[in-house]
């Protein structure tokens, strides 16, 4: 077993969006999935909306993330052979919304894609999935965002586009950020950033981009 | 220089278990089948006494037999003749057949003591001094009997001889079974008397072969050769029948086996492609890959090989322990490497045929690949490459395996051509129940968008298990229409003795003998001697016959009948029967002579019947079913054509064990006729098609084995993409039971799918054999579409729910990760 943080605390405030800085390798990826509750922690305790993760199993984390926890992920993770308005509309049907088509549709407006509601995700570019992952991860209104390198793919005019998106889409819901990158320019976006070294946690300067001191 | 490392034969797991399984396949089939074969054409030629029979009018060469023993055959010689010998001073016909310590080289003879009594089953004819005879001169066995100048003790009476009345059963004259050596002594043989000498050969079936090919250029006008094919009309069928079945078989068994190597190959080729778009990048040339894939496919073939030679080879044990169990008898040994050779071809031709395309193709991927990913790395041209090689190596596995088998050929063909549209077909079926209901994705929609997909390649293995089931389903098709040909063929009440020679006034008293004792009897027919003179008023002597069946037809006596009702089991195929109160002059032909005589409706044929010439022309030409053991004749008339001629009756009884003790009396009522008893012979036939039918069961076990490859290939190539989508599922919230629904869906309408068509196919493909190569009635079953659908349903969900379940328990991590 691999540990990747230790003694470490980290609280993400309520409608903040938290920059998680870090090398390759450095164990990012793994943080920003054991926050969203997608794996198991060997020890210690997690806590996202109020719901301790430490000793719930993957059934249970699950129903904790339903609704309220939204991705979106460097490889935009899209169903191929579906339409884009489908793969919007997968998360909203999973939890049993009655009117996930509407919902959908309108989530797709907000990225600018309605006129391509019906294209097959193998047809879009990909900047244009990039932003139907972002309009399926608003469309369930979550209240926490997790985002893996969403402009890791994208070359650098469209990665801008996509964060102006994200951050737009986040700043009108009002929805809590937690983005891994290690794009400065992406970064400096962020409310607070820290970085992830060696195991620990340092909280970096957002307008200075130095380490504060361990938190 | 950059060198191309193999990541091992860990890549290729998946096709080097497809590629043993087909070399294991094919060498246990095909010595399995040999051996079948071999078990069957022993037991069938039982029947002949032999393998191989030189038939002449004359006294037949030493030299045969010396060449024959030469080569390490068997031999025994036969001579028969007929002559009268006086019983209580009448004289009496009998047929006289003098065989040597030899006979019979294949079956056994059987004697009793008494008409009723106990049979006694022996190896061996009379010894020098001793005769047995038939059951209608067991007077004889009352004192010592006069065969011309000699005597001889007659105490057995001789109930039966595998190989009387090869032919036709009805011609026959009461039996005497003598020695060889006593034959000088009687004098009955003089040079230029009227015998049969038969020179009979048994052995190992390719020394059998090389006899004959050593034999044939040698063969003098007067001999002829007589194999199964051309003496027993009653078991040609049967044989010809199951060995068609068995080529079927083979080739719908590696049909499946090869649908595993593709569904595999495939994956691999899948797996690679982003190696080798990062070796490209690095500048490795496509022709440098090609030759390494080359290599890899070299050298799982050899390490298949070898695996799959020896299983196939241990798996002769416990499938003959099975067999012999099956079979009750043993299955003979054979010394051939055949088996293991064509394996091993068949092997090779597989995996390169169906693997190299998909490698070769995963070659051509893009360098862009290492930066984006696509799946658009096959063009039409590409596709069509793969298609028209796996044709290609499909017919050199044909040729490798079953050579001349027109059905097996006409199978492939069908197949292919399935295989062709199974794809499109999918395809349109899923766009087409994806194009409704558009305002709901999931789980319907999500379910066609994710089979319609090319990443995944649900269509390809969706049409490989649909072509593994059109294979299976097509082979319990044949078999059991099959089976329902012979059931009906040979069913347990029909008639198990010929009472022959009745006079035309002794019928109806015969007939209500037997009436009164409770015993069925069959419609008696007249027998009227005949030989055909003229065709077309041109003598026959002055036509010469193309077909050398029909010049060796017109050397025959014909048994000629006539009857106002078409007989059972015959159908006119062409023209009309004989109207019942005809009275112009009318034949009706059998199918089979009348080819080989090249006869055709309106042909005029005139016989010579006791010196008087009838003449007329054919009315109706008709198929007979041989074997049916029912009175069955080549030419028929209206009445009123024949029934003034010389003739003698026959009719056909159900005489049980109970009544046996009956015949006595009927012999002492009417001592001029003749009893002929075919249970014996009936046995041994239902005997050789019951083996038959194990081996189509066999057989039919071994392509459901073969088959459940294809399922777990098509499962296991799919798991990735599985995990994959289970992952994000999860990302998204999904709880277990929708993960679990998603899957049992998935295979669900796959199976629902696959099975129709296989069903259909099955249905279509099935009817064209029965009727084109079986010759045999098809009926559409319903059964065929319920195990099609359900069989495929219910296997594909729980194997693919259970195999897949590790699936529901990966992390969504993996979804950050891939």
């Amino acid at each position: 077993m691999l540990d990747i943080v230790q003694d470490v605390s980290l609280k993400v405030k309520y409608q903040e969006a938290l920059v998680i800085k870090g090398a390759s390798g450095s164990g990012k990826t793994t943080l920003l999935g054991l926050m969203a509750g997608l794996d198991q922690i060997s020890s210690g305790d997690i806590e996202l909306l109020g719901n301790s993760l430490g000793d719930k199993n993957e059934e249970q984390r699950s129903a904790i993330r339903s609704g309220k926890v939204g991705f979106v992920f460097q490889s935009f993770q899209l169903v191929q052979g579906a339409t884009a308005l489908q793969n919007v509309m997968l998360p909203l049907e999973l939890r049993g919304d009655s009117d996930a088509y509407d919902r959908a549709r309108h989530s797709l407006q907000q990225v600018g894609l309605e006129l391509k509601k019906n294209t097959l995700i193998d047809h879009l570019s990909g900047g244009e999935q990039q932003r139907v992952s972002i309009a399926r991860a608003f469309a369930v209104q979550p209240k926490i965002l997790f985002a893996d390198e969403p402009t890791g793919n994208l070359d650098a005019k469209t990665g801008r586009q996509i964060a102006d998106l994200m951050f737009r889409l986040r700043d009108q819901s009002g929805t809590t950020l937690v983005l891994v990158t290690h794009e400065t320019e992406l970064a400096e976006r962020g409310d607070r950033q820290i970085l992830i070294d060696s195991g620990c946690l340092i909280p970096l300067d957002p307008t200075q981009n130095t380490r504060l001191g361990q938190s | 220089m950059l060198k191309i490392k193999s990541s091992g034969i860990q890549s290729y797991w998946l096709m080097l278990v497809a590629t043993v399984i087909t070399v294991s396949i094919v060498s246990s089939s095909q010595l399995l089948t040999q051996r079948i074969s071999l078990l069957l054409d022993r037991q069938a030629s039982e029947l002949l006494a032999a393998d191989l029979v030189v038939v002449s009018g004359e006294p037949i060469s030493s030299e045969y037999q010396q060449q024959a023993e030469k080569i390490g055959l068997d031999v025994a010689n036969i001579i028969s003749f007929r002559t009268a010998i006086f019983i209580d001073d009448s004289p009496q016909l009998v047929a006289i057949k003098a065989v040597d310590d030899a006979y019979p080289l294949r079956g056994h003879l059987e004697i009793s003591k008494d008409y009723v009594g106990d049979k006694l089953k022996v190896g061996q004819g009379p010894k020098v001094g001793e005769i047995w005879v038939d059951p209608k001169l067991s007077q004889l066995m009352l004192g010592p009997v006069t065969l011309g100048s000699a005597q001889f003790k007659s105490d057995w009476i001789l109930t039966f001889e595998p190989d009387r009345g090869g032919g036709s059963v009805f011609n026959l004259s009461p039996r005497i079974l003598m020695n060889i050596d006593d034959l000088t002594s009687t004098g009955l043989i003089v040079p230029g008397s009227r015998a049969k000498y038969r020179l009979l050969f048994s052995g190992e079936p390719e020394k059998i072969n090389e006899f004959i090919e050593w034999i044939k250029p040698n063969l003098k006008a007067a001999e002829s050769l007589q194999d199964l094919e051309n003496a027993r009309p009653e078991m040609r069928q049967a044989l010809d029948r199951t060995r068609q079945f068995f080529a079927l078989s083979i080739v719908l068994t590696l049909v499946i086996a090869m649908v595993a190597i593709a569904i595999t190959a495939r994956h691999t080729a899948n797996q690679e492609a982003p190696k080798v778009a990062m070796l490209r990048a690095f500048g490795i040339s496509q022709t440098r890959l090609m030759r390494f894939y080359a290599e890899q496919l070299v050298k799982v073939w050899v390490i298949a090989t070898v695996f799959g030679l020896v299983i196939g080879w241990f798996s002769q044990y416990p499938l003959q322990w099975l067999l012999d169990t099956w079979f009750g008898k043993e299955l003979p040994a054979i010394s051939t490497v055949m088996p293991y050779t064509n394996a091993a071809i068949v092997g090779f031709i597989s995996l390169i045929g169906f693997s190299l395309p998909f490698l070769f193709n995963a070659t051509a991927t893009p360098p862009m690949q290492v930066f984006r990913p696509s799946h658009s790395n096959r063009s039409i041209r590409r596709n069509i490459v793969i298609i028209v090689t796996a044709i290609f190596s499909v017919f050199l596995v044909l040729i490798v395996l079953v050579q001349s088998s027109k059905l097996a050929i006409a199978t492939l063909v069908m197949i292919l051509a399935v295989a062709l549209v199974l794809p499109a077909i999918f395809y349109l079926m899923i766009n087409s129940l994806l194009f409704t209901g558009r305002r709901q994705f999931w789980l319907r929609q999500y379910l066609l968008s994710r089979l319609k997909t090319k990443t995944r390649g649900a269509l390809a293995v969706m049409s490989g298990f649909c072509l593994a089931l059109l294979a299976i389903l097509l082979i319990g098709v044949v078999k059991d229409e099959l089976l329902n040909s012979w059931q009906k063929q040979l069913p347990d009440e029909i008639p198990n003795y010929f009472l022959i020679n009745l006079r035309t006034d002794q019928v109806p008293a015969i007939e209500h003998f037997l009436q009164q004792r409770d015993i069925a009897s069959s419609e008696s027919y007249p027998l009227i001697r005949a030989r055909l003179t003229h065709i077309n008023e041109e003598s026959v002597q002055d036509i010469e016959f193309m077909d050398p069946r029909g010049a060796n037809l017109l050397k025959r006596t014909f048994n000629i009948s006539y009857s106002d009702q078409l007989p059972d089991d015959n159908e006119v195929i062409s023209g009309q029967w004989v109207a019942n109160d005809s009275a112009t002059p009318e034949w009706s032909i059998e199918s089979g002579v009348a080819k080989n005589l090249g006869l055709k409706l309106g042909d005029i044929l005139a016989f010579d019947i006791a010196g008087e010439s009838i003449k007329a022309p054919i009315t109706s030409i008709r198929t007979v079913l041989w074997e049916n053991f029912k009175p069955n004749f080549y030419l028929m008339s209206n009445r009123q054509l024949l029934e003034n001629q010389p003739q003698t009756w026959l009719l056909g009884a159900l005489i049980k064990e109970e009544k046996k003790a009956e015949l006595k009396q009927l012999i002492i009522n009417f001592p001029s006729v003749t009893l002929l008893d075919i249970t014996e012979l009936m046995s041994r036939i239902r005997g050789i098609v019951s083996r038959a039918t194990s081996a189509l069961e066999f057989f039919f076990l071994f392509a459901m084995a073969s088959a459940f490859i294809v399922l777990m290939a098509a499962i296991q190539t799919g798991r990735r993409e599985r995990e994959q989508e289970s992952s994000l599922l999860r990302a998204l919230s999904a709880n277990i039971g929708q993960l679990y629904k998603v899957h049992i869906f998935e295979f669900t309408l796959m199976g629902i799918l696959i099975g129709f068509f296989a069903a259909l196919f099955a249905s279509i493909a099935g009817w064209v054999i029965s009727a084109q190569f079986f010759d045999i009635e098809y009926h559409f079953s319903s059964s065929t579409w319920l195990y099609g659908i359900l069989s495929s349903t219910l296997v594909l969900t729980t194997v693919g729910t259970l195999v897949s379940r590790k699936v529901y328990h990966v992390s969504p991590m993996k979804t950050l990760r891939s």
